[in-house]
């Protein structure tokens, strides 16, 4: 899962950037409104954290330019005013959360777990693929009720490939979404994950999920 | 009680006052000139009698036919009048007296024994009263006769009457007619002071952005409901003021308060290297005395808002601060790679507070050195020009946009450029620098090209 945070305060953004890394999410970061805008209208972000006092272009003006240009990555807004209007304003131009400073960080990430799901259509919180679950709060995952223990990278692209049940997911889909903006040409560490993945999840077991798409990609389904 | 009925009470008082001591003094004059009109009427015709006994030598016995017939004069005059013998018994008697027996007072005797006229009022039962006049006829210097003139005094009274009856009708209908006119003009002109009244329960009631909507017409109520009107407007910026500065100190608060609990709280998620909580605590710490300057900041403006900023008013050397300054500004410079210089000192004094104006250089440098790049160069310089002595520090720094040189002396305010060089700043030096500069009575300006540089300079009167 790609994050975008646009934040000024340099310090702000970067404790944002740690806890989301170590959630495993790929994060990007940026200062500056206007440039925020031209990062999110060319990656494809799974959320965007967006604080409203923004050098450059106001956050409120970023939301709007945004879902102006049909981008409809769920967008949480950071406001260090707790006034109303504020809120009001920032939902009503298409924000789907908002937290107001100081926030809890275990609160940002719910928040963050939370807009995630609603974008891949699961009620539960609970990632479900055949006898494979994975529980993004609790970072664990099993399958038959087996519990699984993934390093940080694993998790991320599992996640990313249980989200996207069903879909035909390629290289760069999956380099944009789990790895770091300055990855890109070693596509073949995407591989080698893949099989790690692959031997914890599959292997013994009946029915394989994790799928090669010849010429693509990956899958992840239930046969 | 209310100013409509106040107002008409005192203009129906002041009024009825007026109207009384006019009709008063209209009666008096009036009723005093009747009787004067009617004694210098009877002198005029005693002093005819006279002249004409005294030319005919008339004796104390005549009847009043002879005497008719022979001064007709007499006979046409509309008085009535008695002739007595110097002892004080009528010996004639004008017709139109009819009954009336009007007998010659003592003091009237006495006085004619002396040779003057008296004048006298006399009643009668019947309530006629009437003047008499009389004089004494003297022949070769002996009294022969007394002629007694007089005349009624009931027209006179008649008319005054009328008049008494006249004022007594008509000043209480006017005072009447003057208060309604006078309660229908109080309640026309204090209208516009009721719909005032309105809108300022509604302006109190918490909507500063309404305003009178009285006409804007060069009378009293326009001229109060355009000064009210330019309160409220000052009110409604002070308000606006007040709001922003407690939402700008509120996020600037927030701000290190966000980086503590972020950092602090991600650091607590799981067991971590010594050396991680070291990197927090450093960090906590930078945010700590974040706070610390901007509350003792905010402290300072507050306090000097309120007037409770105490300025010493000695003499300052100026010259000898800016020289002082220069080798602590070099250990600022140090840091960053500025070199701090000072240029052309004049020898100035100004009256004020010295560590207050040590506090203001030392901003101005520490800003000058701050939003500079390194390699560059600050300079100080304290010219004398006339009676002002001009303090500048200019950096070859990265400047300050049109836009944002007209608010940098706003509390909070920090352009976007300051803000990414300089991410510790308050926004508040300024301010401090712009109040401890007006507190000596001077003045303080920039100047400033984007990328180039900026100059502040500072005006201070000099102390003669």
């Amino acid at each position: 899962m790609r994050i975008l945070v646009v934040e000024d305060e340099v310090k702000v953004a970067s404790f944002i950037r740690r806890a989301l890394e170590e959630e495993s999410y790929a994060v990007d970061v940026c200062g500056d409104g206007a440039k925020g805008l031209d990062l999110a209208q060319a990656g494809c972000y799974d959320l965007i954290v967006l604080d409203l006092m923004l050098p450059g272009m106001p956050g409120l003006e970023v939301l709007k330019a945004l879902r102006k240009e049909q981008i409809a990555a769920p967008v949480l807004i950071l406001t260090a005013r707790s006034e109303l209007d504020q809120k009001v304003k920032g939902l009503d131009a298409g924000a789907d959360d908002y937290l107001t400073k100081p926030f809890a960080i275990e609160e940002l990430l719910a928040r963050a777990r939370a807009l995630l799901r609603r974008g891949s259509g699961e009620a539960g919180g609970v990632l479900q693929v055949d006898d494979l679950a994975l529980n993004p709060a609790t970072r664990e995952v099993t399958r038959s009720g087996k519990r699984i223990e993934l390093t940080a990278k694993e998790y991320a692209l599992l996640e990313y490939l249980m989200r996207n049940a069903g879909r035909v997911l390629t290289r760069p889909m999956i380099a944009e979404h789990v790895w770091d903006h300055d990855f890109d040409t070693f596509t073949n560490v995407i591989d080698v994950y893949v099989n790690y993945l692959r031997n914890k999840i599959d292997r013994g077991q009946a029915r394989k999920l994790i799928q090669t798409v010849r010429g693509s990609g990956y899958t992840l389904k239930a046969e | 009680m209310p100013l409509r009925v106040r107002l008409t009470l005192w203009y129906g008082t002041a009024l009825a006052v007026i109207l009384i001591v006019f009709g008063s003094a209209l009666y008096a004059v009036l009723a005093r000139g009747f009787r004067d009109q009617v004694d210098r009427s009877l002198e005029e015709t005693a002093a005819v009698a006279v002249r004409a006994l005294e030319q005919h030598r008339v004796g104390p016995f005549l009847p009043f036919d002879d005497l008719a017939a022979e001064f007709p004069e007499l006979a046409v005059l509309d008085k009535s009048f008695q002739i007595f013998s110097p002892a004080g018994k009528v010996t004639i008697q004008s017709p139109n007296l009819g009954r009336l027996d009007i007998p010659l007072s003592r003091t009237a005797l006495e006085t004619a024994l002396s040779g003057r006229a008296t004048f006298e009022s006399a009643r009668f039962r019947d309530g006629s009263s009437f003047r008499l006049l009389s004089a004494p006829i003297i022949l070769d210097g002996a009294l022969v006769n007394i002629i007694q003139v007089g005349t009624s005094l009931r027209p006179v009274e008649e008319m005054l009457q009328r008049l008494l009856l006249v004022l007594l009708v008509s000043l209480p209908a006017a005072l009447a007619a003057a208060l309604g006119g006078g309660w229908f003009l109080a309640g026309r002109a204090l209208r516009p002071v009721e719909s005032i009244t309105l809108a300022a329960r509604r302006i109190a009631a918490g909507d500063l952005t309404q305003r009178l909507t009285v006409a804007h017409s060069p009378d009293e109520i326009g001229r109060l409901s355009a000064t009210f009107n330019d309160m409220i407007a000052r009110l409604e910026a002070s308000f606006r003021q007040v709001r922003q500065f407690s939402a700008d100190a509120s996020h600037e608060l927030r701000t290190p308060l966000t980086v503590m609990k972020g950092e602090t709280e991600l650091a607590l998620r799981r067991a971590r290297p010594a050396e991680d909580y070291k990197l927090v605590l450093e960090s906590n710490l930078e945010e700590i005395d974040r706070m610390v300057r901007i509350v003792d900041e905010l402290l300072f403006l507050s306090r000097a808002d309120l007037g409770e900023v105490r300025i010493e008013s000695l003499p300052v050397r100026l010259d000898a601060l800016v020289e002082d300054m220069q080798r602590q500004a070099a250990v600022l410079g140090q840091e960053q790679d500025v070199q701090v210089a000072v240029g052309a000192v004049a020898s100035v004094t100004v009256q004020g507070d010295e560590l207050r104006l040590r506090e203001l250089l030392l901003n101005l440098v520490d800003n000058a050195v701050k939003y500079s790049r390194p390699g560059g160069k600050v300079e100080l310089t304290l010219v004398r020009d006339g009676t002002t002595a001009r303090l500048s520090v200019t950096d070859q720094g990265i400047g300050i946009t049109a836009e944002a040189q007209t608010h940098i002396f706003d509390r909070f305010y920090r352009a976007d450029e300051a803000r990414a060089h300089a991410p510790k700043g308050t926004g508040l030096g300024l301010s401090i620098c712009k109040w401890i500069v007006e507190a000596h009575h001077g003045r303080i300006e920039v100047q400033s090209t984007v990328g180039q540089g900026s100059k502040f300079t500072v005006a201070l009167p000099i102390m003669s």
